[in-house]
């Protein structure tokens, strides 16, 4: 018995993955080769977020917790990078970070290399510090909230928190004038919502992964959150800072693919309906 | 540039590279990659695990807060799970952590998930506002309440007849939202994929010989996709 031949709704249902990712592919490289220049517009939450960080006064303590880890290094560093160049260009910020997940300090040190913090003037201890990578979750967030100084001793390298200046005067939740949150996890960006803004109102600004966005605008919707933004939406934030990188960079390539992914959904749905009304089965 | 960093930044392409060749067909590379991976995230999970004891248990323990024995007493009890009889001791120290994570979450769950999101909701105005404002607002509510009706009244008397209009709304809405979460799933990915390329493409592409070594890299990689059967060398041995 021989086969039924394939008909042409049938070989575009079925398109080998090899050709897609291989289309997915040449729609990356192409507009990295020769930029379009589409252009990127200013959200409403990005410019939330710049303005929030734009309205701190003078001598303000800003917490980060630096919790990506290396599987969202592409999506969410350009964002990071770009608001510690904006945190770093305001006089007189002192940013102190941390880490809800183990891989956030060597990230951290690679974010800090890629923004050349030497051109800012800012010195280590003094204007930001590392206090590494505090285990435990939410555990760590509300033990941080109520004391840095029982929870941790030492910096990232280990160094007593003691002989930097500037830990001096912060403590708590409480000595903190604003929050930002980069993650890759659902239980750190809603668990700085329970630990840190129910219990001491401390404003928080949360960047995720685009995917768990959708979870995260409610919190935005009910005040909690300032503003919550996605790492595809770097080159917004590096718009407004002045400071064009990756984020711009990827405004084409992200365009294209999606073009793509639009393309091939009208395809599917061209087979499907062909198939249907040839008489074949769908 | 230092060596160091040529090195990781080649380690970094080559693994890339390799990790990425699943997309096209299974191979040594791929797997030799996921292994190492797998076996540099364990190594690095080790040392943190081993940091986390010394940092926040051994130090306040040996600058003379004893309280802390207990906790390594919680730790060691964790242990006695691999004990044939004496297995259910190690229930203590899990039921002492279940615990301490519901009471911190308890603390502010009621508030932060359960009354602000009531309050944000009700308070939605729909009029006296823009045309597609008012119109979202409203939609969010309908949504909202439908949803929660689909959820809450499970029983057949509630979800059928005239009443099954108000399931059909919420599962509309329901995949609207999941369509929602699904672009943005794909939007994530392809931001990742850039985040590599542009990092092949502008930090390892640029070193020197890296030019030379792609074009060797990839077809190794893709003579490494072929059965082994129906690759001309080597034969497969009888």
């Amino acid at each position: 018995m021989t086969a039924k031949p394939k008909t042409i709704w049938d070989r575009l249902e079925d398109i080998p993955r090899e050709i897609l990712y291989g289309l997915l592919l040449v729609c990356i490289i192409v507009p990295m080769l020769f930029p379009i220049g589409f252009p990127v517009p200013i959200s409403v939450e990005v410019k939330r977020w710049y303005d929030t960080i734009e309205a701190l006064p003078a001598g303000s303590v800003v917490m980060v917790d630096f919790g990506y880890s290396g599987g969202g290094e592409p999506e969410l560093a350009p964002f990071a990078v770009a608001t510690y160049a904006q945190l770093f260009r305001k006089a007189d910020i002192k940013v102190v970070t941390m880490s809800t997940s183990n891989e956030g300090p060597l990230l951290w040190e690679k974010a800090m290399t890629e923004l050349n913090i030497a051109r800012f003037g800012k010195e280590y201890g003094k204007d930001y510090i590392h206090i590494g990578y505090i285990a435990g979750v939410e555990t760590a967030m509300a033990a941080v909230g109520k004391s840095i100084s029982a929870t941790t001793t030492t910096d990232y390298k280990g160094t007593p928190l003691s002989k930097y200046s500037i830990m001096q005067g912060v403590d708590s939740a409480e000595d903190f004038a604003l929050l930002i949150v980069y993650t890759t996890g659902g239980d750190q960006s809603e668990g700085w919502v329970r630990q840190w803004y129910t219990s001491y109102k401390t404003p928080y600004l949360s960047c995720v992964l685009a995917m768990m966005v959708p979870t995260m605008l409610p919190y935005q919707k009910a005040g909690q959150i300032v503003s919550v933004v996605s790492g595809a939406q770097a080159g917004q934030i590096e718009i407004l800072v002045k400071a064009p990188g990756r984020g711009v960079k990827s405004a084409d390539v992200i365009t294209v693919t999606h073009l793509l992914c639009i393309a091939l959904v009208v395809v599917g749905n061209i087979a499907y309906f062909g198939k249907k009304f040839s008489g074949g089965k769908s | 540039m230092e060596l160091a960093s040529v090195v990781q930044i080649w380690l970094a392409a080559l693994f890339t590279i390799w990790i990425y060749s699943i997309a096209f067909r299974d191979n040594p590379f791929f797997k030799f990659a996921e292994h190492t991976f797998v076996g540099a995230a364990a190594g690095h999970s080790l040392v943190y695990g081993v940091d986390n004891i010394l940092r926040y248990g051994w130090a306040p323990l040996t600058a003379g807060n004893m309280l802390y024995a207990v906790v390594f007493v919680l730790g060691i009890l964790m242990y006695m799970r691999f004990h044939k009889t004496y297995f259910w001791v190690s229930r203590v120290p899990i039921s002492v952590i279940v615990g301490i994570g519901i009471g911190l979450t308890l603390r502010s769950t009621v508030t932060s998930e359960f009354i602000a999101q009531i309050v944000s909701t009700a308070q939605m105005k729909v009029l006296g506002l823009g045309a597609w404002e008012g119109f979202s607002n409203l939609l969010f509510i309908i949504i909202t309440l439908t949803t929660v009706y689909f959820f809450i009244f499970t029983f057949p008397k509630a979800q059928g007849g005239r009443l099954s209009l108000i399931s059909t709304i919420a599962r509309y809405g329901m995949m609207a939202a999941f369509g929602y979460s699904f672009a943005n799933t794909v939007l994530s990915r392809f931001n990742m994929i850039f985040g590599r390329i542009d990092f092949l493409m502008n930090t390892w592409l640029v070193l020197p010989y890296a030019m030379l070594a792609l074009p060797v890299v990839l077809i190794l990689v893709i003579y490494a996709m072929i059965p082994t059967e129906k690759r001309p060398w080597p034969k497969p041995k009888n």
